[in-house]
């Protein structure tokens, strides 16, 4: 396992330069107000006014190769980790190692990506347009993997790396061991890397990654204790690390009335009461949570406007505005209402 | 000998004159250091929006008032106040 080698610790200062800057890059994002127009524009639309934005370019360049739907879900993944690379680009020191660490979880994402394509036969071609090289491994090495004939050659190219031991848990029949594998290892790696700073906001970016967790694993018990999966394989699908991990695991393999009851009280509950009343679709619920986490990262960037916390907002929103736009495309394709869309848009 | 320096004027124009130093030399510190994040924020803003460049700049040189608090002390204590005057 390489070592892992802090930088010296800064005043807060050495957060003003980043901060600003992703200050300034957050009221470029897309307004809320823009999705609920973006609605009732059809796909071509959608586009145009795309090429009014920051994604200008990735559209123009991908769109003598794509268009509709593709068009805007590819050049909104490659934006994004475009943008994501400048954040580590304009950062030094401490901000540049934790940012990194968070993006981790594009590398993550990638090499789930690759995996599930080489299990159900892809191809490189295929898998290359989902790659999304916003973490550590760069696009070259993630292409080489894609091409790759076989997953245990994907899985040897990580030999020497933390990424291995996770990765060979793969037992030739299920890869959702090894996605449970990968998911337990970032969240292991960015307690680590969080615990061995010594700036406040360092504890705060924790205190943010175990709030997610907890959201993750929410999201997992409202789908699993709706259809009733037995207690002992929902808590293999729960990832630890959550501050609320251990009521979480008492309540799974509840009956779905009593998990919703227990839930009550709970500092999200305020943000999903009614859609859980209204007996809504755990998609509704899953993107109500979202739109929580993202109003809590920005809450706690409040608490310490120096810090890694208002970078972090960023990247939770911008992660969201894509997710967003990719959710509305494809809605739009496959001719879904537009009120079932606005439902699952987080806003 | 050192009351008889002070009636002449000797220790106390000393003291005097490294007071003044140091109010106006104090506040430049200050001001730096708190133009240091002020700076370094204003830089990260114009990079994405060149257009805050004056406002930036403004909110930049605020704390440089502090300096002429400093020096006022300064002028104050060589030519108003003292036997320099």
């Amino acid at each position: 396992m390489p070592v892992l080698r802090l930088p010296k610790f800064g005043k807060p200062v050495k957060y003003a330069y980043i901060t600003g800057r992703v200050r300034a890059m957050k009221t470029k994002l897309i307004p809320h107000e823009m999705y609920q127009r973006m609605l009732g524009m059809d796909i071509p639309e959608i586009t145009r006014y795309l090429e009014e934005t920051q994604y200008k370019e990735e559209i123009d360049l991908m769109a003598k190769d794509h268009s509709g739907a593709e068009l805007v879900e590819y050049a909104t993944f490659a934006n994004l980790a475009k943008t994501y690379k400048k954040l580590l680009r304009v950062s030094i020191d401490e901000p540049e190692f934790l940012i990194l660490e968070y993006l981790r979880r594009w590398d993550i994402w990638n090499i789930k990506t690759i995996l599930r394509g080489k299990f159900y036969g892809a191809g490189d071609e295929e898998i290359m347009k989902y790659l999304v090289p916003a973490g550590e491994l760069d696009l070259e090495f993630l292409e080489g993997l894609a091409k790759k004939e076989r997953i245990e050659e994907v899985i040897q190219a990580f030999d020497g790396t933390d990424y291995y031991e996770a990765l060979t848990q793969y037992d030739g029949q299920m890869l959702s061991s090894v996605e449970n594998a990968l998911d337990k290892l970032y969240y292991f790696r960015m307690e680590r890397a969080v615990g061995g700073t010594l700036s406040v906001g360092g504890g705060l970016l924790l205190k943010y990654v175990r709030k997610e967790i907890d959201v993750k694993n929410l999201v997992t018990l409202f789908r699993m204790n709706k259809a009733g999966i037995e207690a002992a394989v929902i808590h293999d699908n729960l990832l630890p690390g959550g501050k609320l991990h251990e009521e979480f695991s008492r309540m799974a393999g509840q009956s779905y009335n009593e998990f919703v009851r227990g839930l009550e009280g709970y500092p999200f509950w305020s943000a999903i009461s009614d859609v859980v009343a209204e007996g809504g679709s755990v998609s509704r619920i899953e993107a109500r949570l979202r739109a929580y986490l993202v109003r809590y990262a920005w809450a706690l960037s409040n608490y310490h406007p120096l810090s890694i916390l208002p970078v972090l907002g960023y990247i939770v929103s911008k992660e969201t505005e894509v997710s967003n736009i990719r959710k509305i495309v494809r809605g739009k394709e496959a001719g879904l209402s537009a009120e079932l869309i606005e439902e699952q848009v987080v806003a | 000998m050192v009351v008889e320096n002070i009636v002449d004027g000797g220790i106390l124009y000393g003291l005097i004159a490294v007071g003044a130093g140091l109010a106006t030399g104090l506040a430049g510190i200050g001001a730096g250091v708190g133009e240091q994040g002020i700076g370094a924020a204003v830089v990260g803003v114009v990079a994405e929006e060149p257009g805050f460049l004056g406002k930036g700049l403004f909110l930049m040189l605020l704390p440089e008032t502090l300096i002429i608090f400093g020096l006022a002390v300064s002028l104050i204590l060589m030519f108003a106040w003292t036997p320099f005057a």
